[in-house]
Parts: structure tokens; sequence; C-alpha cells
């Protein structure tokens, strides 16, 4: 029994942790009417400046924590100030985008900063533990759950005692009755970020005491787990934060008890599609509460596609075939991998800009795809020339399958709901030890090679890919010139106004998802063959931003814009290879200028 | 008496369509003062251009001899205009008393400000009895009568209401144009917007009707109640010119 104590208890302060983190959401989306992606990136930037002023200063615990408030506060005003603010009035998954963009920013300037390597954080606490019942609660637990209480107080105070607290009330429940208040909307705006974001710095520093280590990768995590357990309280309810954050530490200490600690993520990412799936409005509010979606109108931007002169596509494409007479290894291993790239993009660009589901889980397709290839060849022996189109079917079908459920899903959900499915499958790979055998990876994957003729040298391999994403570009175009194009586009347009004309959206969403899911299964199965060797890190959650970056770049929907988008983005960091380490920081600022000052792409959305 | 609201030559657009066309209206200091119109003629755009909430493209706003195009709302809050909202957009989840301090926002008197409430509570003593009441779970009469005390608890000079007997029962439309009377009788200038020409004429001083975008009639209330074109105009003018 004194296990269970202790697995208690140990849920407990990691439900307190996941407060401080859910609560600042539950405001921000209060507010904004906004999903903040970057707020797990401010977590890191706590424990990080917590770390620093034991380190450097040697601060005692109190100092600590202010150290951790004064700059997480800046943070968060400097949050809304400069990358939120400007896109008020812009398409709805703008303000979405840039809080991801400014994730990346935060996350790699930590790492410049501070190095990628794990740090240790000093135990600012005595560490004695009390015995209670047979199992044992330390120093430490107490001062978590003392810092929970207290801010879950100092807040409930703030926002029903103070004027700020009444016009954040306010502004959540009518933003526009409380202008014509007299409240300044951009000033809630700002104390709001700077509220949630003290919240997530102290739940940084108190998470690295905790564990006694933190590195920068941690934010994604933050973040993932933020969400779950403000979806579970129901987004924007504050007290449901809380609450959804303790059956969230509680589900996920037991979980680990009974099953190991490898589950762990497994049991909250599952909590997270099952509660969108049947409890999408949380907990606590009534089953017949309204649609799901407090955002009508259209998501993404819109505009015409570029129109390029005739003789572009035909020349450019000459001249893609041709590289590889040049005899340039370097640049041909390059053009392949764009290439690769750019077969992601083309089905990520038809899923999230023609029919309007923006995925942040598509990594997840190439995963399958590259498992499937590589288990194809390497188990039951099957020629890679049958195992790679035999991946992009079972992605197709696998991928379809998995989102199926999510298909009535809009806007924020969508997004919500495919980055849990993709943190699932990756979670799946890595515990279904005795198909993809874990941890270890999948090795020796047999290089690419078709009919007996070996592909597996650099030119064959960049021709290959060229042929293929050729053949799924012009059958992209075909399907959105057709009436199955005009359906898909009707659906993201205006869902209502599609099935009020006999659209069964859910057909042609699966059918959307199907060709998605074939085209990045070919994508993951090649580069499988490729690399030889993957694992359940190889295709992460930066991947699918990566992806979505691409797409946006490209211009939503646009065929062309994929392939440039991927091009670019691949391409561009080789030619400065001097600045490898600013890669992912040049990736987040590209994005969020992109989405600041042209929205609709390079080539415009479709 | 002189003008507290003025509007001149304002040229409104929503994307490329053009709402208002030289629009021009004054609303002087104590009276009420109605705009009235059809669907679509451009009444509530009008309320916003006021309330700051969408700008015109060309012409002026000029409240209480100060310019106020262009300025964010809660500043043109701050110089004394209060709003009762469309649809009234009370706060739901807060209780009534706390809607009615949300009014006193923009203020910091606070004595002025319990005056007030005691003031507008005897003007609505039907609130005084639901204030730890959420204002979510009202009726709609109590909803419109909370949404016109909450306006007064800012103290303006004038008040904008959009709509206010707008989906509610023949009974309180009644006591809400009374409630109308009673608050300009205590010296605060009323413009509203109402799609019901009759019963808004009975109460105002001065009228506007306002047909695409254009104002095509106005006058004093008692002259716009016997002028026949003010049925053609406001049923949404089959008349063109």
């Amino acid at each position: 029994m004194s296990a269970w104590f202790d697995y208690t208890v140990n849920g407990f302060v990691i439900g307190n942790i996941y407060a401080l983190l859910a609560v600042g959401l539950a405001l921000i989306y209060g507010v904004a009417n906004l999903v903040n992606f970057a707020h797990g990136s401010v977590y890191v930037v706590g424990a990080y400046i917590g770390w620093a002023a034991i380190t450097h200063l040697g601060t005692p615990l109190p100092l600590t924590l202010l150290c951790v408030v004064v700059v997480c506060a800046l943070v968060g005003v400097a949050i809304e100030r400069i990358g939120l603010r400007a896109l008020q009035g812009s398409s709805r998954i703008a303000p979405l985008l840039a809080t991801i963009g400014i994730g990346l920013v935060l996350d790699q300037v930590v790492q410049l900063v501070w190095s990628p390597d794990p740090r240790a954080v000093p135990m600012q606490v005595p560490e004695w533990r009390i015995a209670i019942g047979g199992g044992t609660i330390g120093a430490l637990d107490l001062l978590i759950a003392g810092i929970g209480c207290s801010s879950a107080a100092v807040l409930y105070g703030f926002l029903r005692f103070t004027k700020l607290g009444w016009a954040v009330r306010a502004t959540a429940q009518d933003s526009d009755a409380a202008q014509q208040m007299g409240v300044d909307i951009n000033r809630v705006n700002m104390a709001v970020f700077a509220i949630a974001s003290v919240l997530s710095g102290i739940s940084g520093l108190l998470v690295g005491m905790y564990y006694n280590q933190i590195n920068p990768a941690m934010s994604f995590e933050a973040t993932l787990k933020g969400i779950v357990a403000l979806i579970i309280g129901g987004l924007g309810n504050v007290p449901g934060a809380i609450a959804g954050s303790l059956i969230l530490g509680l589900t996920e200490s037991y979980g680990i008890a009974l099953f190991g600690t490898s589950y762990r993520n497994l049991f909250a990412f599952v909590l997270l599609v099952a509660m969108l799936l049947w409890r999408p409005n949380g907990l606590f509010a009534p089953r017949r509460a309204a649609a799901p979606e407090p955002m009508v109108g259209t998501f993404i931007a819109r505009s015409l596609p570029v129109k390029l002169p005739r003789w572009v596509v035909p020349v450019v494409l000459l001249a893609a075939a041709l590289l590889p007479l040049l005899n340039q290894p370097y640049l041909l291993q390059i053009g392949a991998n764009s290439l690769m790239y750019a077969m992601l993009a083309l089905s990520l660009t038809l899923v999230a800009g023609t029919v309007g589901q923006v995925s942040l889980g598509h990594a997840a397709l190439l995963a399958i795809g590259g498992y499937a290839s590589g288990l194809l060849a390497l188990d039951a022996g099957w020629p890679v020339a049958l195992a790679i189109p035999a991946a992009g079917l079972i992605t197709a079908g696998l991928g379809t399958a998995l989102v199926w459920p999510a298909f009535r899903l809009t806007g924020h959900y969508v997004s919500i709901a495919t980055l849990g499915i993709g943190e699932i499958v990756s979670l799946v790979i890595l515990n279904w030890t005795g198909l993809t055998r874990g941890a270890i990876g999948l090795g020796g994957i047999p290089p690419l090679e078709l009919f007996g003729v070996d592909l597996g040298s650099v030119q064959g391999t960049y021709w290959l890919c060229l042929v293929v994403l050729v053949l799924l570009a012009l059958l992209q175009l075909r399907l959105l010139s057709s009436h199955l194009g005009r359906t898909w586009r009707a659906i993201r347009d205006d869902s209502v106004a599609a099935r009020s004309h006999g659209v069964g959206e859910d057909r042609y969403k699966a059918l959307a998802f199907g060709y998605g899911g074939f085209a990045a299964g070919i994508s993951g199965a090649i580069t499988a063959h490729v690399y030889s060797y993957i694992n359940h890190e190889t295709f992460g959650a930066s991947l699918s931003v990566l992806a979505l970056t691409m797409v946006i770049l490209g211009g939503m929907g646009n065929v062309l814009g994929a392939v440039l988008g991927a091009t670019l983005l691949i391409a561009l960091p080789e030619a400065f290879r001097a600045l490898a380490e600013y890669r992912i920081l040049i990736y987040g600022v590209v994005l969020l200028l992109l989405i600041r000052f042209r929205p609709q792409g390079l080539m415009g959305t479709v | 008496m002189s003008a507290l609201l003025e509007l001149q030559g304002l040229n409104s657009f929503y994307g490329p369509v053009q709402v208002h066309f030289e629009l021009s209206l004054e609303v002087r200091q104590g009276q009420i003062v109605c705009l009235l119109g059809g669907n679509a003629s451009g009444k509530s755009t009008t309320m916003k251009s006021i309330l700051g909430l969408q700008r015109p493209r060309s012409g002026s706003i000029r409240f209480d001899g100060a310019d106020i195009t262009g300025l964010p709302t809660p500043r043109i809050i701050r110089r004394g205009i209060g709003s009762v909202p469309e649809a009234r957009r009370l706060f739901p989840a807060m209780t009534v008393r706390e809607n009615l301090l949300m009014g006193a926002y923009a203020r910091s008197d606070k004595p002025g400000i319990a005056a007030d409430e005691a003031r507008v509570l005897a003007l609505f003593p039907r609130l005084a009895e639901r204030l730890a009441q959420r204002a979510g779970t009202m009726s709609g009469g109590e909803q419109q009568m909370l949404a016109m005390a909450r306006a007064l608890m800012g103290r303006p000079k004038l008040i904008c209401m959009d709509e206010p007997t707008m989906g509610l029962s023949p009974l309180f439309v009644d006591r809400v144009l009374e409630l109308i009377q009673a608050i300009n009788r205590e010296g605060v200038t009323v413009f509203m917007v109402e799609q019901n020409a009759s019963l808004a004429l009975a109460i105002a001083h001065h009228g506007y009707v306002l047909q695409a975008g254009r104002i095509a009639l106005q006058g004093a209330a008692g002259d716009l109640l016997q002028d026949h074109r003010i049925r053609d105009a406001y049923l949404g003018g089959a008349a063109t010119g």
C-alpha cells in the first residue's frame, strides 16, 4: 500500500506542475481564443533562468523565484506585443501558427545560449522526507504543492477582486462588449500573457528541481501536457484546468505504477484524444453545450494563386532532370532530400490547405510509411519496389483510420487532435517491441532498387524521387481541378453550406487524408530505404512543424508552392552551412515573418 | 442647443461594398434622436462607427467638441459615451452587480460609482432584487434593463442604443421605452437605432431615416410620424431615389 501512497503524492505533485501550465493556457484561451503553442518554451526559459540564477549568482530560493517571475513576465509581454498583436484581424490560424513560430525561436535561443545538453538544477530545499502512513512526503513535494495552491489563490483573488481581473473575465466572456465598457483589450491580453508566462516559468523551475534535470527539448512535452490538462477541464475554464491537471497527473502516476515509465505519455495522449472525441468541451461542461469550436469563418488566409509564365514549370523541370549530369554528389543529395520533403509537403498542403484541416501530426504518416516499407522488406522479404507502394497504401489506410474519429472537429481542435494522434503513433512504435523492435529501431533496411536495378546511388535516389514527385504532383493537380477538388474547397470554406448541399463531409475528408497518407507514406518509405536506419524519433513532431512551414511558405493548398517551399527550406540552409546551428531558429523566424507579412505564401493559396 | 454628436460626410466600406454615402447627422444635447431604417440600410454600421468599432474611410465624427474619428473604442467610451449594444451583450457568467460595476470600468471615483449604483438601482428596481444572480440566467427584458443600467453606470453624456426593443415582449417594449425617456429626463442624451419606427418616433425628439446608406428623410419626430413616406422608407423603400 505504501507504494500507492507514494504514487498518489507523485501524481498530485506532477498535477500541480501541470496546473501551473494549464491555468495560463486557459487564461490565454479565454481572452484571446488562442491555444498558445509557445507556452512550453516559456516554461523552459523559466527553468533555465532559475538554473542560471542559482549556479551563476548563487541566489537563494526566493530570489531565484523572483528572477524567474521577472524574466518570464517580460517574455510574456514580448510574445503578446511583438509576436501576436499585429495579427489581430488576420485569418484565424495566423496567431496559432505564430505561437508555434515563437516557440521554435525561444527554444533555439535557449539552446544557443545554454547548449542543448541537460543541466542539473541544484536542490534549494532541505532533503528531509516525513513518513506518513507507510509512504513519505518530501520538502520539495510540499513546496510544489504550496506554490501550486498559493498561485491558484492569488489568481482567484486577482480575477475576483481587482479591476484588471474583472476586465480579464469580461474580455473572456465578450471582448466586444468589454471594449464598449472602456476596457483596453490590448492591455488585458498583455497582462494575461505576462501572468500565464510567469506561472509557466515557475512550473519549469519546479520541474527542474523535481527531476533534478532540465534540457531545452522539454518544451514540447510541456506544451502538450498543458494542452491535455486544458482540454480535460474545458478550453478557457480556469478551475477546470486545475482539475484537469490533477486528473492528468494522477492518471500518469498510476499508469506508470501499472505499466511502466514508457507508457506515461501514451496515457496522456490517449486521454487527450478520448476527451476530444467524447467530451470536447471538457469534463465540466454539459454534454449538449455548443459545438466545440468558437471560431467560425475562414481559418486560413485566402488569396489568388500567383500565375507563372507558361514556360517556367517545364524549364525548371528540365533543369531538375538534368541536375545529375553536373556530377555534384553533394548537390544531388540536397536535391533528393528536398524532393522527399516535397512529397510530404504535397500531402500536407492538400490536407491543411485544400481541405482546411491543419494537421500538426503529419510526421506520423512518414513514420508509418517508413516502418511499413522497412518491415515489409526486412521481415516479409518483399522487394523494395513493391514494399514502397504497399507502404503508401498502408499509410493511406491506417492514417485515415486514425484520424477518422477526429473528422467532426474543426479549427484548433483538429490541430490538437492530430498532434495527439501523431504522438500516439510514435509512442506505439516505441512500445510495440514485438513488431517495431521498440527503442532499438529498425536497422539494415535494404537500399532503394527497382526490379533489380540498384538505385542506392545518389543519382538513382534523386531520379526516383523526381519521378515519384512529378507523378504525385500531376495526380494532385488533376484531383484539384476535378469535382473532388471543388468539394474539398467547399468543405474548407463553409462546411455548413457544403453539408446542406448534400456533401457527405466525412467521406471527402477521408479521401483527402487517404491521398495525403499515400503521398506521405511513399515519402517516409523512400526516406527509410535511403537512411537504412529509422527509430521512433526519426519522424518527430518538429518535422510536422517544418512541413507546415513549407506549406505556408509555398501557399496553402498550392501544389507548386509546396514543392517550392520544401526546396527553399531544405536547400537554402545548406547554402549557408556556416549557419547550421541557427537552422531551426531561421525556420522559426521565417514562419513568423511569413505569417505577418505574406500569410498567403510565396505562390498564393488555392 | 448645440450638437453633442456630429457625423459629417461619412463614407464607410465593408471590403469593396460601400455602406455609407456622405452620411451626415447630428444629435443635440438633451434630446432623444432615433435613426430608422430597414435591414442593410447601414444603421448598425453607423453605431459601430461612432463607437470606434468600424473606421469610416472618410468623413469625421465629432463628440462634445472634439474629433473622435478613428480613436480606439475604450478612449471613445472614456470621453462620455455609453453603449447598449445590439442583442445586449452582457457578461453572462458575471453577476448583475458585477455587470453594473463593469459599466463603471472607465471611472475611478469610488464614491461617485456607489452613488450612481444607488441611483441606477432606483431607476431599475427589478435589478436591485437580483444583484447576485448571473446575468445570463435572466429573461430578455431584464437583460435589456441591465444593459441600459450598465451603460448608465459610466455616467455618460450620450447613450447609444442599438435596437433596444428587439426581441422583447410587448410589455417589456413599453417598459424599455419609458425607461429611455426617464434616462433622458435625467439629462442624458440618447441616440438610438431602431427598426420599429412608430415606437421610436413616439418617444424621440428628432428622427433620421436611413436608406441604402443615405439619409432619406429627417425631421422632428412628430412631423415624421405624420409623413406617409416614412412607411415606404423604413419598409426598405420600394421607391428608388
